[in-house]
Parts: C-alpha cells; structure tokens; sequence
C-alpha cells in the first residue's frame, strides 16, 4: 500500500534539513510500529519520497511525501499513529491511500504561496515597499544564478505569479508571495529578495512560511 | 516587572534563534530533539553538562547520557545539555555579544549552579576554556566569585587531574551513577545551609571520589613535580576512584535523546560490562575501568526492545572494552541477530578480540549488513605483542580474517601502534608482513567463495603512555622518530594487493602525551595557548602548534619534558595522590614484565592481585576465585 501524506513542518524544527527530515520520519515510522516496504539492493532503505524539499529555515503548513507500506493500514489510523511519535514542530496534517498511482509526487507540483516577514534594517514607508514590489512585478527580474557552468544572470519574472505587502509598519513587513513550483525546479525566493533589497537600497532578515503548493491531484482520483 | 522578564526572555529566545539561523549547522545548537528531558519549577538544581567538544561527538558519548538519566530522574534538578560552538557559532556569540546557552531552555552558562565536563580526551581541554570564557564563567578557579557556578569534571582524564586542576573547582573520580547524584545531595544540603564556596567545596571534599584541587598546592625540585602539599587539613590523602559494584542494578541511559542530525555513533549502544581482564599494557581503559562488571544479558534485551520503540533507531552496537568476553556473547549474538535483523535493525560489534570471535557468529552475521571487520593486534611482531600483553597471535588473526573473508567480508581495518616501548624497525616491518598475509588470505580464496575485492586498511596511531598503566613511566618517542617510522611503514606497505595505509597526525599525539603525564604547571601554558587562539585541538584542521609553542615558551616549560621524558620508578608522580584502585606495585610488577617480554595472564582465570589487599572488598573476580559465589 502507497500513502501519499502532507505534513507541516513548524518552529521548532525549521532548521532541520530535508536530509534530516528524511531520517526524522523513518524513525517516527519506526516507533510508530509501522509496516514498512523496503527498496532491494545491497543497501535496502524504506520506500519515502518527499515531493519537494524545503529550504532550512523555513516553516510551512503544507509538504508532501509518499510512503510505500508491506501491507494496507487504514489511512487515519497512519495519521493518528504517526502523529503520536512525531517530535513537536513535526504533524501529519492529511493522509490518502494512493490507489493506482505510481508515480512520484514530485510532477505533479504547479505553484506554491509563501508568507514572508522581513524586518528591514531601517524604517521603510508603506508607499516605498508598495513601489518595489510594483517595480519588480512590472519588468524583467535579471539575477545572478549558479548553475552548474558558473554564474548565470537569468530573468525570474516569468517563475513569479504574483507578490503583495499585506503589512507594513516600521521596518517589519510582511508579504505575500506566489511562485512557479515544478518538477523543473521553482521561484528561487533568496534571489527575488535580494532583487527586492536592491530596489529598496536596504537589507532584511526574513521568515519565509509555504502556505500552500498546488498539485495537479488529478491523477488520484 | 513579570511582563519586562517575560519580554526579555522572549526576545532572548529570538536572538538565539537568529545566530542558530546562520551556522552551516543548526541542528547542533537547537535542541528540543524527540526525549529531550523537559522541566519547569522553581528552585531546581541547574545542572550544565557540557562536552567539550561538537554535538555530534558530545551526543555519541554514553557516559554523558547516562548522567544526563540519573541527574533528571531527580525532581530537585534539571540537566541541561551544552556543547563546545564550532568556530562559526564562536565567532557569531562574540560579535553579538550572546553568552553559549543550553540546548534545554537557552540559559546562559554563568546562570547554571553546576557546570559540568565530561574529560574523554586532553585535546579537548582548551574547547573547556572556550565554553567557560563564552559561557561568561571566569577561566580559573582563583577567579570564581561566591556567585559563580561551580565548575566540575568527570570522565577518564580526571586520572590525572593536574593540568586542568587550575581551571576546575571539583572532580569526580570514577563511575558517575551513584557519585553525581551524591555530589548533588550535598551541594543541595549545603545550599540550603547557605554555605560559602569555599564551606561547600569543603563539604563535598567529604565524598569518597571527590577531588577538589584547591586544597592542595604542588611543588617542584629541579623542575620536576616534587610533591603535592595540602592546603586544607580536614582533604583527604588520596582520592580513590569510585565503582558502582552492580552494574546490572545501576541506572542507564533511560529514553535516549534522538538526535536531528547525524551524529557519530547514531545508534543503541548496549553496556555489556564494564572493565576489561584482559592487561593489554599501553591501555588506559582497561585498568581505570577495573573490576570487569557485567550487565545480564535480559536486562540488555529489555533495554534495546524499549529503546527501538522509544527511538526509532535502526541499529544496535555491543559495547565494552572487548565484547568477546561478555560471558553470555555466544547467547547473546544469535539472540540480538534472531530478535533484530527481521526488523531491519542492524547490529555491530566493535570492539570484538580475534581470538574470541568465532565463526558459527560470524557466519549468523550473514544476513546482516556487512559493514566490515576491525581488529587491533596493535603490533607487528610476537615479541612486541608479548611486551604490551596484547595475546593475539598471528594465526589466531588469519584464521578469523579467512572466515570472515569466506563469510562474505571483504573489508578489514586493522589497527597498530607506533612507538612502543622497546619497538624496532623489525617491529613496524612485521605490521606490513601481517597486513601481506590477511592480503594472500584473501586472494588465495576461490574467487567464487569470497567477495570482489580486498579492502584491509592499516592504520598506525602513535603510542601515548598514559597514567595507571604499566607504562606511565614511559616516553614517546620523538616526532621526528615517529615520522621515520610512518615512513618506513608506508615504504614497506606499498604494493600490498588490497592495503591502504593511514596514520594519525603525530603533533597531536605529541600533546596529548603531555598534558596526559602533565602537572599543573600546563594550566598557565594551556590558558596562554588559548589566548593564542588554539581551538578544536583534536581536529587537525584547527591545530595551531605555534600557538602551543609559544604558550610553552612564555612559561619556560616544553612539550618534551613531559611527552619525551622517561620518569624514574622511585619518582613522585603528579597523579600519586589520585587512587586508581590498581596498585602502583601492580603496575611496576607489570612493567618489568613488559621489559622482559613476559606476559600475564587474563584475571578471570587467575587474580593477578592488581588491587592489592583491595581485590578481596572491590572485585568480584577475586570471590569467584576464592569460591565464594
């Protein structure tokens, strides 16, 4: 049996990588008594892929994996067994049984809305933050990208669906943040900032959360 | 005023957070891991245990975790964890101006009533400068005011206390099970007395085990340690060494903490015993860990069953000094491997001596991960094996290395030292003719009998002689003696089907056979070293020996005079007045053994009287002997 599972992963463990997720949930699965498949090989692991990964530092309400199981469990009894074992910061917020599906979660990403809050290192007017983001919605995005050749400058205004300040008040803002989230990759959030703090002319710290990513669930149903 | 606290907690936490946020590793500053001992209250003991050294290698340590058990199952205390900040966090809590803080709830180290140091390795001590400096704790006991936390250490090193004992303002000599918990009634009796730092300390120089240096002033002749004079009349003489008789009773490590990361030993370790028979002479371990005591094979079961539950680790280590003498192994092996493997937990067995590991184990090893074999004839030649008393010989090694080879191994990592007593250059010469003949064991298999290719790795450390054992009085040899010999290793080494070579850098072991014979004259040389920058000593990456020789310089002292000395047998040792429980006759009958190439026997099937008139009231192995159990 296949569980396609959506978790959320909070302040406590928002510096936990996404290897470390990886070995955080086998254990959990463990504890919890689950029965779990194992790949063949010289060096079996359990059959767990995450859809994407998340970025260290970040929090979100809304990741997705898949977990191969040796025999069929009812799905709320995964969620409640699971969640029982989880660290704090870690839950299990969804489970389904994945049917016929096969395929990997990763294709069937389109986009993802993010909730950012910046604290700037100065006081900024409502109206200055308001005109960046007017400014990078209205043109070309060109930042500097590594890639595997070196440094590329790359436009990503196409990857950026939309961007607005909901708050703003001294030197702490907050936005909210839509972006491409593909197989092929996604809105490189680090990069879009930096864009933002060159029209501003100042530097922030940032807590990105990932609100939500559409999947394309057709393939489920 | 409530809100104000509140407020600066709150904006405390998110300070932290905000330095956590820019280390390459987060996860070593976080905590909050799965079984992290959680406590709230008013007027609890607060207990800092601080491992001089990262996460990962603090977090792998078991005698830290067992502490960390015993101190929180009390409800009057809470121990919280601290580890040695790598250089980014380092340099992050100096330009913010941040104190190093616990994994628990963030204090600051200066706010603790007890801060605590595991010593597993000299390398490590001026990682203690650094914790205490960042901590905001004064470096040196003279230092410490009436409301500075007191500075304590335990573990292996406090054997011989002196080089740190400037630093340090009480030691706990031996096991911590029972002694950590005493040293907490009665730093708890005398608090509430409202005792002075200095009634305390004498209050818990009472404490069989508790050593607490400021009591005692050394003097030197001739630039030698001399003697040590007490100070406070009411101090002991010696400080003996503490045991928990009954291991098996004794409390353990309780929910381990599951880390985030991953950490060195990322796994359940099962104590089989503790102590070891066996009197290989250059080990340290093995005669401050005595009597052998051993946990009962049940007990052990219970622990792992629980722990894989309350963990979720997929892996199992045996552990002790040498698990083939575990007196249920043969029981226990299939056991673990019946219970476990179908669960998918693997299971190793460091530590494992040639001549016990038998093929029937070996071959129910072989549904199990083949993670590779390592063994330790620590010399090349017999004679030299004789002199240390490490009774291996060469057949025994080819005859298990052929039936792991046929059993599916095809990884062996055997480990040797450089520098032993009375060692030749036909000695190191004999390690590349052993690591030659596990090479032909190998290809001479039928290719259709063993695996694809031979991988024996050869590692050379560099021989350290270390307090209470036979050859404390020993030197090292030079570093540039120890450079021809791994040269002349690698020369003889090269060519060998299937054998890679590796030594270990030899300035550090240079110091660390220093400051482990040292006196207290190293802890002037040891905070001007750490004024010079040394950090991380034990990573070669970090060693500075400039540092160290200046520091050395500026106190007029050298490394030589401690590393590369040979010290007399009527000569006072630094370390007299610390009692190991093996005899310093024991240890000199031993060493003249060595000498003459004569080897003593395992003390299960013989007391060989290393306690003294003490092996009848402190070793079981005696009574068993005598015919009393």
């Amino acid at each position: 049996m296949r569980v396609v599972a959506s978790f959320s992963k909070l302040d406590e463990v928002r510096f936990v990588s996404h290897l470390d997720m990886q070995r955080l949930f086998q254990r959990a699965f463990r504890r919890a008594g689950l029965p779990l498949a194992y790949s063949q090989g010289f060096n079996p692991h359990p059959l767990l892929s995450f859809a994407t990964a998340l970025s260290v530092g970040y929090t979100s309400d809304c990741e997705y994996f898949d977990i191969t199981l040796s025999e069929p469990i009812p799905t709320d009894g995964f969620v409640s067994r699971v969640n029982a074992v989880l660290p704090v910061g870690v839950m299990i917020t969804d489970a389904v049984d994945a049917g016929g599906f096969k395929g990997s979660l990763t294709p069937l990403m389109r986009s993802a809305d993010y909730s950012v809050k910046m604290r700037f290192e100065r006081d900024l007017s409502s109206r200055e933050l308001h005109n960046a983001a007017e400014a990078l919605l209205g043109g070309d995005i060109f930042v500097d990208k590594k890639t595997k050749g070196g440094i590329k400058s790359v436009d990503i205004r196409p990857m950026l669906i939309s961007l607005s300040v909901s708050e703003a008040d001294g030197n702490s803002a907050k936005l909210d943040i839509s972006g491409k989230l593909t197989a092929e990759g996604g809105l490189p959030l680090e990069l879009l900032f930096g864009a933002l703090y060159e029209k501003l002319g100042v530097n922030a710290e940032t807590r990105v959360h990932r609100k939500r990513i559409e999947m394309d669930w057709t393939v489920l149903k | 005023m409530k809100n104000n606290i509140e407020n600066a907690l709150v904006s405390r936490a998110d300070r932290i957070s905000a330095l956590i946020a820019k280390v390459e590793k987060p996860t070593r500053y976080m905590g909050g891991e799965l079984n992290m001992r959680v406590k709230d209250g008013d007027g609890l003991v607060r207990f800092a245990l601080c491992f001089p050294d990262t996460y990962e290698i603090g977090m792998s340590h078991l005698g830290s975790r067992i502490v960390y058990n015993v101190l929180n199952n009390r409800s009057d205390t809470y121990a919280e964890r601290c580890y040695c900040p790598w250089v980014d966090m380092e340099a992050l809590l100096r330009e913010s101006g941040e104190k190093l803080f616990s994994l628990e709830t963030k204090r600051p180290l200066d706010e603790f009533d007890i801060v605590g140091f595991s010593l597993l390795y000299e390398m490590c001590y001026t990682n203690i400068l650094t914790m205490l400096d960042l901590g905001g704790i004064p470096l040196t006991s003279a230092e410490r005011g009436e409301n500075a936390p007191l500075v304590i250490a335990g573990g292996p090193c406090v054997c011989n206390p002196e080089p740190v004992a400037d630093i340090i303002d009480a030691f706990l000599f031996g096991d911590g099970e029972e002694l950590v918990s005493e040293f907490t009634d009665v730093y708890i009796a005398a608090r509430s007395r409202g005792l002075s730092r200095r009634e305390t300390l004498l209050e818990l120089s009472k404490i069989d085990g508790v050593y607490i240096p400021s009591f005692y002033k050394p003097e030197y002749e001739d630039g030698k340690f001399a003697r040590l004079i007490k100070t406070e009349p009411s101090a002991p003489d010696t400080v003996a060494r503490r045991i928990v008789s009954d291991l098996d009773a004794a409390e353990f490590t309780g929910d381990l903490v599951v880390p985030y990361m991953s950490i060195v030993h990322d796994r359940i370790a099962l104590e089989l015993f503790r102590g070891c028979t066996r009197g290989c002479r250059f080990c340290q371990a093995g005669f401050i860990y005595r009597p052998i005591r051993e946990r009962r094979m049940k007990t052990l079961i219970d622990y792992a069953d629980a722990q894989l539950t309350r963990t979720g680790h997929d892996e199992i280590s045996l552990f002790s000094l040498s698990s083939g003498d575990y007196s249920e192994i043969h029981e226990m092996v299939p056991t673990v491997l019946d219970r476990y493997t179908k669960d998918r937990v693997s299971v190793s067995f460091p530590s494992l001596r040639i001549d016990s590991f038998m093929k029937d184990d070996l071959e129910k090893m072989q549904g199990v991960r083949k993670t590779g074999l390592t063994f330790a004839p620590e010399a090349g030649t017999q004679r030299l094996r004789d002199v240390i008393n490490k009774g291996v010989c060469e057949e025994d090694l080819l005859r298990t290395v052929k039936d792991a080879f046929t059993a599916g191994w095809h990884g062996v990592k055997l480990y040797f030292m450089i520098g032993l007593p009375s060692e030749t250059d036909d000695d190191i010469l004999g390690i590349a003719e052993l690591a030659r003949n596990v090479s032909r064991e190998f290809y001479s298999l039928p290719k259709d009998m063993r695996g694809k290719g031979l991988r024996c790795t050869v590692s050379a450390s560099t021989f350290v002689p270390k307090p209470f054992t036979p050859f404390q009085w020993e030197n090292q040899i030079s570093v540039e003696e120890v450079l021809r010999r791994q040269a002349l290793l690698r020369g003889a080494l090269k060519g060998i089907r299937g054998v890679e070579f590796n030594c270990h850098f030899s300035e550090t072991s240079r110091l660390e056979a220093c400051f482990a014979r040292g006196d207290r004259r190293l802890g002037e040389v040891m905070l001007r070293a750490y004024e010079h920058g040394t950090r991380f000593d034990s990573w070669d990456e970090h060693f500075k020996k400039e540092a160290w020789d200046e520091a050395f310089s500026e106190c007029g002292l050298s490394v030589d005079q401690f590393a590369g000395r040979v010290i007399g047998l009527d000569e006072p040792l630094a370390w007299d007045h610390m009692d190991a429980l093996v005899t310093k006759d024991y240890l000199k009958r031993e060493y003249e053994s060595a000498l003459a190439a004569v080897v003593t026997g395992d003390c299960r099937e013989k007391c060989n009287g290393c306690f003294g008139k003490r092996c009848k009231t402190h070793c079981r192995m005696h009574y068993a002997q005598e015919g009393e159990v």
